[in-house]
Protein backbone atom coordinates (compact mmCIF):
# COMPACT_ATOMS: atom_id res chain seq x y z
CA UNK A 1 0.00 0.00 0.00
CA UNK A 2 2.42 2.19 -0.96
CA UNK A 3 0.56 5.08 -2.09
CA UNK A 4 -1.89 5.14 0.70
CA UNK A 5 0.92 5.07 3.26
CA UNK A 6 2.42 8.65 1.92
CA UNK A 7 -1.29 10.21 1.70
CA UNK A 8 -1.81 8.83 5.08
CA UNK A 9 1.18 9.34 7.07
CA UNK A 10 1.48 12.80 9.17
CA UNK A 11 3.01 15.02 7.16
CA UNK A 12 6.62 14.77 6.63
CA UNK A 13 8.46 16.92 9.07
CA UNK A 14 12.03 15.45 8.89
CA UNK A 15 13.94 16.18 5.76
CA UNK A 16 15.62 12.60 5.27
CA UNK A 17 13.11 10.01 3.91
CA UNK A 18 12.03 7.44 6.18
CA UNK A 19 13.42 4.35 6.18
CA UNK A 20 11.81 1.00 4.61
CA UNK A 21 11.15 -0.53 7.92
CA UNK A 22 9.22 3.04 9.21
CA UNK A 23 7.15 3.03 6.36
CA UNK A 24 6.31 -0.66 7.09
CA UNK A 25 5.32 0.07 10.65
CA UNK A 26 3.42 3.43 9.49
CA UNK A 27 1.72 1.29 6.45
CA UNK A 28 0.33 -1.25 9.14
CA UNK A 29 -0.57 0.51 11.88
CA UNK A 30 -2.74 2.94 9.30
CA UNK A 31 -4.23 -0.47 7.92
CA UNK A 32 -5.00 -1.78 11.40
CA UNK A 33 -6.77 1.74 11.63
CA UNK A 34 -8.60 1.31 8.59
CA UNK A 35 -9.80 -2.16 9.64
CA UNK A 36 -10.76 -1.59 12.82
CA UNK A 37 -13.30 1.47 11.69
CA UNK A 38 -14.03 -0.57 9.08
CA UNK A 39 -15.27 -3.44 11.18
CA UNK A 40 -17.55 -1.28 12.90
CA UNK A 41 -19.01 0.56 10.40
CA UNK A 42 -19.89 -2.61 9.08
CA UNK A 43 -21.09 -3.80 12.64
CA UNK A 44 -23.43 -0.89 12.09
CA UNK A 45 -24.55 -1.24 8.53
CA UNK A 46 -24.91 -6.02 8.88
CA UNK A 47 -27.01 -5.24 12.33
CA UNK A 48 -28.37 -1.84 12.35
CA UNK A 49 -30.48 -1.54 9.25
CA UNK A 50 -33.02 -3.78 10.75
CA UNK A 51 -34.80 -3.84 14.35
CA UNK A 52 -33.65 -6.94 15.86
CA UNK A 53 -30.81 -7.14 13.59
CA UNK A 54 -28.82 -9.89 15.51
CA UNK A 55 -31.58 -12.20 16.21
CA UNK A 56 -31.56 -12.49 11.66
CA UNK A 57 -28.11 -13.31 12.27
CA UNK A 58 -29.27 -16.30 14.59
CA UNK A 59 -31.90 -17.12 12.82
CA UNK A 60 -30.74 -18.97 9.62
CA UNK A 61 -28.43 -21.44 11.32
CA UNK A 62 -31.05 -21.81 14.23
CA UNK A 63 -33.06 -22.32 10.82
CA UNK A 64 -30.93 -25.47 9.48
CA UNK A 65 -30.51 -27.03 12.96
CA UNK A 66 -34.36 -26.80 13.45
CA UNK A 67 -35.02 -28.29 9.81
CA UNK A 68 -32.30 -31.51 9.95
CA UNK A 69 -33.61 -31.96 13.53
CA UNK A 70 -37.39 -32.52 12.41
CA UNK A 71 -35.73 -34.67 9.71
CA UNK A 72 -33.99 -37.26 12.06
CA UNK A 73 -36.76 -37.47 14.49
CA UNK A 74 -38.74 -38.26 11.09
CA UNK A 75 -36.53 -40.89 9.79
CA UNK A 76 -36.39 -42.40 13.62
CA UNK A 77 -32.11 -41.50 13.50
CA UNK A 78 -30.03 -40.77 16.21
CA UNK A 79 -26.73 -38.43 16.18
CA UNK A 80 -23.64 -41.03 15.94
CA UNK A 81 -21.39 -41.64 18.87
CA UNK A 82 -24.06 -40.99 21.22
CA UNK A 83 -23.61 -36.78 20.54
CA UNK A 84 -26.78 -34.72 21.74
CA UNK A 85 -28.39 -34.31 18.70
CA UNK A 86 -28.91 -30.20 19.30
CA UNK A 87 -25.18 -29.96 19.61
CA UNK A 88 -24.64 -32.30 16.70
CA UNK A 89 -26.07 -30.07 14.08
CA UNK A 90 -25.02 -27.09 15.68
CA UNK A 91 -21.48 -28.23 15.69
CA UNK A 92 -21.88 -29.24 11.77
CA UNK A 93 -24.15 -25.84 10.78
CA UNK A 94 -21.88 -23.45 12.59
CA UNK A 95 -18.19 -24.14 10.98
CA UNK A 96 -19.81 -24.59 7.89
CA UNK A 97 -21.93 -21.07 7.78
CA UNK A 98 -18.76 -19.76 9.10
CA UNK A 99 -16.62 -20.35 5.71
CA UNK A 100 -19.42 -20.06 3.65
CA UNK A 101 -21.08 -16.65 5.07
CA UNK A 102 -17.51 -15.43 5.47
CA UNK A 103 -16.51 -15.74 1.90
CA UNK A 104 -19.92 -14.54 0.54
CA UNK A 105 -20.03 -11.44 2.33
CA UNK A 106 -16.31 -10.75 1.43
CA UNK A 107 -16.78 -11.20 -1.98
CA UNK A 108 -19.39 -8.67 -1.85
CA UNK A 109 -17.35 -6.63 -0.09
CA UNK A 110 -16.36 -3.84 -2.77
CA UNK A 111 -19.51 -3.74 -3.95
CA UNK A 112 -21.28 -2.98 -1.16
CA UNK A 113 -18.51 -0.43 -0.49
CA UNK A 114 -17.02 1.26 -3.52
CA UNK A 115 -17.88 4.78 -2.33
CA UNK A 116 -15.34 4.34 0.55
CA UNK A 117 -12.69 3.58 -1.83
CA UNK A 118 -12.58 7.42 -2.13
CA UNK A 119 -10.04 7.39 0.64
CA UNK A 120 -6.55 6.48 -0.23
CA UNK A 121 -5.82 4.64 2.49
CA UNK A 122 -8.91 2.20 2.21
CA UNK A 123 -8.27 -0.65 -0.23
CA UNK A 124 -10.00 -3.78 -1.81
CA UNK A 125 -8.16 -5.78 0.56
CA UNK A 126 -9.25 -4.02 3.78
CA UNK A 127 -12.84 -4.15 2.97
CA UNK A 128 -12.31 -7.59 2.82
CA UNK A 129 -10.47 -8.27 5.83
CA UNK A 130 -12.95 -6.20 7.73
CA UNK A 131 -15.67 -8.63 6.91
CA UNK A 132 -13.90 -11.44 7.56
CA UNK A 133 -13.01 -10.32 11.45
CA UNK A 134 -16.45 -9.05 11.74
CA UNK A 135 -18.12 -12.32 10.02
CA UNK A 136 -15.89 -14.47 12.01
CA UNK A 137 -16.79 -12.41 15.34
CA UNK A 138 -20.37 -12.86 14.77
CA UNK A 139 -20.33 -16.81 14.13
CA UNK A 140 -18.58 -17.43 17.15
CA UNK A 141 -20.72 -15.60 19.59
CA UNK A 142 -23.59 -17.64 17.93
CA UNK A 143 -21.74 -20.80 18.33
CA UNK A 144 -21.60 -19.74 22.17
CA UNK A 145 -25.43 -18.52 22.04
CA UNK A 146 -26.65 -21.69 20.65
CA UNK A 147 -24.52 -24.27 22.31
CA UNK A 148 -24.55 -21.85 25.36
CA UNK A 149 -28.44 -21.82 25.74
CA UNK A 150 -28.17 -25.94 24.74
CA UNK A 151 -26.41 -26.45 27.79
CA UNK A 152 -28.49 -24.51 30.03
CA UNK A 153 -31.48 -26.50 28.15
CA UNK A 154 -29.95 -29.93 28.96
CA UNK A 155 -28.52 -29.24 31.69
CA UNK A 156 -25.27 -30.60 30.53
CA UNK A 157 -22.41 -28.64 29.82
CA UNK A 158 -18.90 -30.65 28.85
CA UNK A 159 -16.67 -29.25 26.24
CA UNK A 160 -13.50 -31.75 25.61
CA UNK A 161 -11.17 -29.24 24.47
CA UNK A 162 -12.16 -25.67 23.53
CA UNK A 163 -8.66 -25.03 21.80
CA UNK A 164 -9.67 -27.45 18.91
CA UNK A 165 -13.02 -26.23 18.88
CA UNK A 166 -11.53 -22.27 18.70
CA UNK A 167 -8.98 -23.64 15.97
CA UNK A 168 -11.93 -25.24 13.69
CA UNK A 169 -13.99 -22.30 13.72
CA UNK A 170 -10.74 -19.45 13.33
CA UNK A 171 -10.06 -21.79 10.56
CA UNK A 172 -13.24 -21.77 8.72
CA UNK A 173 -13.04 -18.48 9.19
CA UNK A 174 -10.05 -17.75 7.69
CA UNK A 175 -10.80 -20.08 4.79
CA UNK A 176 -13.83 -18.03 3.65
CA UNK A 177 -11.87 -14.56 3.95
CA UNK A 178 -9.43 -16.23 1.91
CA UNK A 179 -11.87 -17.16 -0.58
CA UNK A 180 -13.63 -13.92 -0.15
CA UNK A 181 -10.62 -11.94 -1.35
CA UNK A 182 -10.46 -14.38 -4.15
CA UNK A 183 -14.31 -13.68 -5.57
CA UNK A 184 -13.62 -10.32 -4.29
CA UNK A 185 -11.25 -9.81 -6.88
CA UNK A 186 -12.91 -11.81 -9.57
CA UNK A 187 -16.05 -9.92 -9.07
CA UNK A 188 -14.54 -6.68 -10.17
CA UNK A 189 -13.42 -8.55 -12.88
CA UNK A 190 -16.07 -10.34 -14.23
CA UNK A 191 -20.07 -10.34 -13.01
CA UNK A 192 -20.06 -13.99 -14.06
CA UNK A 193 -18.65 -14.72 -10.58
CA UNK A 194 -21.61 -13.53 -8.67
CA UNK A 195 -23.91 -15.80 -10.73
CA UNK A 196 -21.50 -19.05 -10.60
CA UNK A 197 -20.82 -18.35 -6.77
CA UNK A 198 -24.22 -19.73 -6.04
CA UNK A 199 -24.62 -23.14 -8.11
CA UNK A 200 -20.68 -23.82 -7.20
CA UNK A 201 -20.73 -23.74 -4.03
CA UNK A 202 -24.62 -25.44 -3.24
CA UNK A 203 -23.23 -28.91 -3.26
CA UNK A 204 -20.76 -27.79 -0.29
CA UNK A 205 -23.72 -27.80 1.92
CA UNK A 206 -24.26 -31.51 1.57
CA UNK A 207 -20.64 -32.49 1.74
CA UNK A 208 -19.26 -30.76 4.70
CA UNK A 209 -20.78 -33.08 7.50
CA UNK A 210 -23.97 -30.62 8.64
CA UNK A 211 -25.53 -34.01 9.20
CA UNK A 212 -22.96 -36.88 9.18
CA UNK A 213 -19.68 -37.11 10.52
CA UNK A 214 -16.14 -38.51 8.50
CA UNK A 215 -15.99 -41.77 10.58
CA UNK A 216 -19.82 -42.58 9.92
CA UNK A 217 -19.80 -42.79 5.79
CA UNK A 218 -18.38 -45.32 3.89
CA UNK A 219 -14.25 -45.14 3.16
CA UNK A 220 -14.68 -44.53 -0.51
CA UNK A 221 -16.92 -42.06 0.11
CA UNK A 222 -14.70 -40.51 2.91
CA UNK A 223 -11.85 -40.60 0.50
CA UNK A 224 -13.72 -38.20 -1.91
CA UNK A 225 -15.50 -36.16 0.80
CA UNK A 226 -12.01 -35.30 2.79
CA UNK A 227 -10.91 -33.13 -0.31
CA UNK A 228 -13.68 -30.69 1.06
CA UNK A 229 -11.52 -28.45 3.75
CA UNK A 230 -15.10 -27.63 5.56
CA UNK A 231 -15.44 -30.97 6.42
CA UNK A 232 -11.80 -30.98 8.34
CA UNK A 233 -13.05 -27.57 10.09
CA UNK A 234 -16.38 -29.66 11.17
CA UNK A 235 -14.83 -32.77 12.19
CA UNK A 236 -11.91 -30.26 14.03
CA UNK A 237 -14.76 -28.48 16.18
CA UNK A 238 -16.66 -31.67 16.84
CA UNK A 239 -13.39 -33.40 17.89
CA UNK A 240 -12.92 -30.78 20.43
CA UNK A 241 -16.65 -30.29 21.11
CA UNK A 242 -17.48 -34.11 22.33
CA UNK A 243 -15.36 -36.34 24.86
CA UNK A 244 -17.30 -39.30 22.76
CA UNK A 245 -16.01 -38.38 19.30
CA UNK A 246 -12.30 -38.90 17.73
CA UNK A 247 -11.79 -37.52 14.02
CA UNK A 248 -9.27 -39.60 13.06
CA UNK A 249 -9.37 -38.51 9.39
CA UNK A 250 -8.84 -34.29 9.94
CA UNK A 251 -5.87 -33.10 8.85
CA UNK A 252 -4.78 -29.27 9.97
CA UNK A 253 -2.06 -29.03 7.46
CA UNK A 254 -4.15 -29.62 4.05
CA UNK A 255 -7.05 -27.15 5.74
CA UNK A 256 -3.92 -24.72 6.01
CA UNK A 257 -2.40 -25.35 2.32
CA UNK A 258 -5.78 -24.50 1.11
CA UNK A 259 -5.75 -21.20 2.95
CA UNK A 260 -2.30 -20.08 2.22
CA UNK A 261 -3.28 -20.90 -1.74
CA UNK A 262 -6.51 -19.51 -1.55
CA UNK A 263 -4.82 -15.97 -0.08
CA UNK A 264 -1.84 -15.85 -2.28
CA UNK A 265 -4.01 -15.66 -5.29
CA UNK A 266 -6.51 -13.67 -3.39
CA UNK A 267 -3.39 -11.11 -2.92
CA UNK A 268 -2.31 -11.29 -6.21
CA UNK A 269 -5.85 -10.75 -7.72
CA UNK A 270 -5.94 -7.83 -5.78
CA UNK A 271 -2.90 -5.85 -6.76
CA UNK A 272 -4.31 -6.54 -10.90
CA UNK A 273 -7.84 -5.14 -9.48
CA UNK A 274 -6.81 -2.14 -7.58
CA UNK A 275 -6.28 -0.56 -10.94
CA UNK A 276 -9.42 -1.83 -12.36
CA UNK A 277 -12.03 -0.90 -9.35
CA UNK A 278 -13.75 2.53 -10.51
CA UNK A 279 -14.58 4.37 -8.29
CA UNK A 280 -18.17 6.31 -7.79
CA UNK B 1 3.18 19.69 -3.39
CA UNK B 2 1.95 16.80 -5.68
CA UNK B 3 3.83 16.14 -9.06
CA UNK B 4 2.86 14.37 -11.86
CA UNK B 5 5.06 12.27 -14.13
CA UNK B 6 4.20 10.83 -17.33
CA UNK B 7 0.70 9.83 -16.03
CA UNK B 8 -1.66 8.35 -17.93
CA UNK B 9 -5.60 7.49 -17.51
CA UNK B 10 -7.68 5.38 -19.99
CA UNK B 11 -11.01 3.94 -19.45
CA UNK B 12 -12.18 1.01 -21.91
CA UNK B 13 -15.60 1.40 -23.65
CA UNK B 14 -18.02 0.12 -25.57
CA UNK B 15 -16.26 1.93 -28.93
CA UNK B 16 -12.55 1.11 -28.07
CA UNK B 17 -10.19 2.68 -25.33
CA UNK B 18 -10.88 6.01 -24.58
CA UNK B 19 -8.09 8.02 -22.85
CA UNK B 20 -8.22 10.54 -20.41
CA UNK B 21 -5.24 11.87 -19.11
CA UNK B 22 -2.57 11.58 -22.01
CA UNK B 23 1.06 11.39 -20.43
CA UNK B 24 0.73 14.84 -18.29
CA UNK B 25 3.83 16.19 -16.42
CA UNK B 26 2.46 19.03 -13.79
CA UNK B 27 3.98 20.75 -10.24
CA UNK B 28 1.23 21.42 -7.78
CA UNK B 29 3.74 23.32 -5.78
CA UNK B 30 2.88 23.91 -1.73
CA UNK B 31 0.48 26.90 -0.94
CA UNK B 32 -0.68 27.97 -4.15
CA UNK B 33 -4.11 27.19 -5.00
CA UNK B 34 -4.49 25.63 -8.53
CA UNK B 35 -8.12 26.20 -10.64
CA UNK B 36 -8.96 23.56 -13.06
CA UNK B 37 -11.18 24.13 -16.18
CA UNK B 38 -12.18 21.74 -18.06
CA UNK B 39 -15.45 21.17 -20.18
CA UNK B 40 -18.17 18.01 -19.06
CA UNK B 41 -16.00 14.79 -19.68
CA UNK B 42 -12.64 16.13 -19.87
CA UNK B 43 -11.55 14.08 -17.12
CA UNK B 44 -11.49 16.83 -14.26
CA UNK B 45 -12.85 14.15 -12.05
CA UNK B 46 -10.38 11.53 -13.04
CA UNK B 47 -7.74 13.88 -12.28
CA UNK B 48 -9.02 14.53 -9.46
CA UNK B 49 -8.89 11.41 -8.09
CA UNK B 50 -5.85 10.28 -9.48
CA UNK B 51 -4.53 13.78 -7.35
CA UNK B 52 -5.84 11.40 -4.17
CA UNK B 53 -4.65 8.57 -4.79
CA UNK B 54 -8.20 7.11 -4.84
CA UNK B 55 -7.59 5.56 -8.15
CA UNK B 56 -4.41 4.48 -9.50
CA UNK B 57 -3.01 6.16 -13.06
CA UNK B 58 -2.39 3.24 -16.09
CA UNK B 59 1.68 4.51 -16.38
CA UNK B 60 3.73 7.49 -14.47
CA UNK B 61 4.19 8.45 -11.48
CA UNK B 62 2.71 10.59 -8.59
CA UNK B 63 4.54 12.41 -5.51
CA UNK B 64 2.95 13.64 -2.65
CA UNK B 65 4.03 15.77 -0.03
CA UNK B 66 1.97 16.53 2.91
CA UNK B 67 -1.24 15.27 3.55
CA UNK B 68 -3.75 15.41 0.90
CA UNK B 69 -7.63 14.85 1.40
CA UNK B 70 -9.98 12.91 -0.88
CA UNK B 71 -11.74 14.31 -3.43
CA UNK B 72 -14.31 16.95 -1.89
CA UNK B 73 -17.69 16.03 -4.23
CA UNK B 74 -21.23 15.36 -4.25
CA UNK B 75 -20.36 11.53 -4.84
CA UNK B 76 -18.48 9.05 -3.01
CA UNK B 77 -17.03 8.81 0.32
CA UNK B 78 -20.37 8.55 2.74
CA UNK B 79 -22.25 5.35 3.17
CA UNK B 80 -25.84 6.03 2.54
CA UNK B 81 -27.10 3.68 5.75
CA UNK B 82 -25.24 5.66 8.03
CA UNK B 83 -25.79 9.04 9.18
CA UNK B 84 -23.98 11.93 8.77
CA UNK B 85 -22.06 11.94 12.09
CA UNK B 86 -21.59 7.83 11.90
CA UNK B 87 -19.98 8.72 8.39
CA UNK B 88 -17.94 11.77 10.64
CA UNK B 89 -16.62 9.17 12.63
CA UNK B 90 -15.69 6.44 10.22
CA UNK B 91 -13.17 9.44 8.67
CA UNK B 92 -12.02 10.57 11.78
CA UNK B 93 -10.77 6.98 12.89
CA UNK B 94 -9.29 6.23 9.31
CA UNK B 95 -7.43 9.49 9.26
CA UNK B 96 -6.16 8.91 13.18
CA UNK B 97 -8.40 12.45 13.67
CA UNK B 98 -10.03 13.45 17.32
CA UNK B 99 -13.28 11.78 16.82
CA UNK B 100 -15.47 14.40 18.81
CA UNK B 101 -14.32 17.36 17.36
CA UNK B 102 -14.36 16.37 14.45
CA UNK B 103 -17.79 15.47 14.59
CA UNK B 104 -18.33 19.07 16.69
CA UNK B 105 -16.64 20.62 14.13
CA UNK B 106 -18.98 19.43 11.06
CA UNK B 107 -22.08 19.35 13.01
CA UNK B 108 -21.20 23.19 12.93
CA UNK B 109 -19.65 23.65 9.47
CA UNK B 110 -22.52 21.43 7.59
CA UNK B 111 -25.44 23.47 9.50
CA UNK B 112 -27.87 20.41 8.05
CA UNK B 113 -29.62 20.60 11.90
CA UNK B 114 -31.17 17.78 12.76
CA UNK B 115 -30.35 15.80 9.43
CA UNK B 116 -26.95 15.33 10.63
CA UNK B 117 -28.18 12.06 13.06
CA UNK B 118 -30.01 10.91 9.99
CA UNK B 119 -29.02 8.30 7.35
CA UNK B 120 -27.09 10.29 4.26
CA UNK B 121 -29.41 8.39 1.71
CA UNK B 122 -32.30 11.13 2.61
CA UNK B 123 -29.60 13.71 2.21
CA UNK B 124 -30.05 16.64 -1.21
CA UNK B 125 -27.30 16.80 -3.44
CA UNK B 126 -26.38 19.82 -1.40
CA UNK B 127 -26.37 19.01 1.97
CA UNK B 128 -23.82 16.16 0.84
CA UNK B 129 -21.40 18.49 -0.22
CA UNK B 130 -21.87 20.55 3.12
CA UNK B 131 -20.97 17.31 4.63
CA UNK B 132 -18.76 16.67 2.84
CA UNK B 133 -16.99 20.01 2.82
CA UNK B 134 -17.47 20.57 6.85
CA UNK B 135 -16.07 17.26 7.63
CA UNK B 136 -13.03 18.19 5.30
CA UNK B 137 -11.83 21.01 6.90
CA UNK B 138 -12.34 19.43 10.13
CA UNK B 139 -9.58 17.16 8.92
CA UNK B 140 -6.17 19.37 8.65
CA UNK B 141 -5.08 18.65 5.49
CA UNK B 142 -1.75 20.15 3.61
CA UNK B 143 -3.26 20.42 -0.31
CA UNK B 144 -7.76 19.92 -0.61
CA UNK B 145 -8.92 18.61 -3.63
CA UNK B 146 -12.78 19.92 -4.62
CA UNK B 147 -14.73 18.89 -7.13
CA UNK B 148 -16.74 21.67 -7.59
CA UNK B 149 -18.22 21.70 -4.55
CA UNK B 150 -17.88 24.86 -3.51
CA UNK B 151 -20.83 26.31 -6.07
CA UNK B 152 -23.64 24.97 -4.01
CA UNK B 153 -25.41 26.16 -1.74
CA UNK B 154 -26.81 29.66 -1.05
CA UNK B 155 -24.55 32.80 -0.74
CA UNK B 156 -24.06 32.09 2.93
CA UNK B 157 -22.59 28.95 2.51
CA UNK B 158 -20.33 30.06 -0.21
CA UNK B 159 -19.43 32.54 1.64
CA UNK B 160 -18.71 30.41 4.58
CA UNK B 161 -16.01 28.16 2.34
CA UNK B 162 -14.08 31.37 1.01
CA UNK B 163 -13.48 32.06 4.52
CA UNK B 164 -12.26 28.85 5.88
CA UNK B 165 -10.60 28.63 2.94
CA UNK B 166 -8.90 32.35 3.74
CA UNK B 167 -8.02 31.24 7.18
CA UNK B 168 -5.76 28.63 6.34
CA UNK B 169 -4.25 30.36 3.25
CA UNK B 170 -0.99 30.16 5.19
CA UNK B 171 -0.93 26.79 5.41
CA UNK B 172 -3.08 24.96 2.87
CA UNK B 173 -3.92 25.07 -0.49
CA UNK B 174 -6.36 24.23 -2.76
CA UNK B 175 -6.80 22.57 -6.08
CA UNK B 176 -10.52 22.72 -7.71
CA UNK B 177 -11.48 21.49 -10.62
CA UNK B 178 -14.95 23.31 -11.80
CA UNK B 179 -16.46 23.93 -15.94
CA UNK B 180 -17.32 27.57 -14.95
CA UNK B 181 -14.25 30.35 -14.42
CA UNK B 182 -16.34 32.28 -11.80
CA UNK B 183 -16.23 29.23 -9.42
CA UNK B 184 -11.82 29.29 -9.29
CA UNK B 185 -11.56 33.10 -9.39
CA UNK B 186 -12.11 33.46 -5.95
CA UNK B 187 -9.70 30.65 -4.38
CA UNK B 188 -6.67 30.41 -7.07
CA UNK B 189 -3.48 31.97 -7.81
CA UNK B 190 -2.85 29.71 -10.70
CA UNK B 191 -5.02 28.44 -13.73
CA UNK B 192 -4.98 25.23 -15.90
CA UNK B 193 -7.15 23.95 -18.76
CA UNK B 194 -7.42 20.61 -19.05
CA UNK B 195 -8.52 19.79 -23.09
CA UNK B 196 -7.68 16.56 -24.80
CA UNK B 197 -5.91 14.60 -22.14
CA UNK B 198 -4.15 17.92 -21.28
CA UNK B 199 -2.75 20.00 -18.79
CA UNK B 200 -2.29 23.19 -19.55
CA UNK B 201 -1.26 26.26 -16.70
CA UNK B 202 -1.71 29.80 -16.53
CA UNK B 203 -0.86 32.53 -14.03
CA UNK B 204 -3.49 35.28 -15.86
CA UNK B 205 -6.93 34.29 -15.38
CA UNK B 206 -7.64 36.21 -18.64
CA UNK B 207 -5.54 33.54 -20.55
CA UNK B 208 -6.45 30.55 -19.30
CA UNK B 209 -10.04 32.32 -20.37
CA UNK B 210 -9.55 32.54 -23.66
CA UNK B 211 -7.87 28.87 -24.04
CA UNK B 212 -10.40 27.88 -21.95
CA UNK B 213 -13.20 29.50 -24.38
CA UNK B 214 -11.03 28.68 -27.49
CA UNK B 215 -12.77 26.37 -29.71
CA UNK B 216 -10.97 22.74 -29.03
Amino acid sequence: MSASVSAASPSPTSPTAPSTLDTLVQGTLTQLQVIHALALRETRTRFGAHQLGYVWALLEPLFWIGTFWGLFALAGREAPNGMPIVAFLATGVLPYEVAMKTADRCGNAVSGNRALLFYPQVQPVDLVLARGVLEGATYGAIFLVILGTEALVSQRFEIHDALLVAGGLGLGALFGTALGLVLCSLSVLSNVVERLKGPLFRPLFWMSGLFFTAESVPSNVRDVLLWNPILHCVELVRDGFFPSYTAHHVDVGYVLVWIVALAFVGLTLERVVRRKVEVT
Amino acid sequence: MIALDGVTKAYRTTSGEHVVLDRIDAVFPERVSVGILGRNGAGKSTLLRILGAAELPDEGTITRQGRVSWPIGFAGGFHGSLTGEENCRFVARIYDADLDEVVESTRAFADIGTYFSMPVRTYSSGMRARLAFGLSMAIDFDTYLVDEVTAVGDSKFQAKCRQAFAERQERSSVIIVSHQLKTIRDYCQRYAVLRRGQLHFFDDIAEAERAYEANP
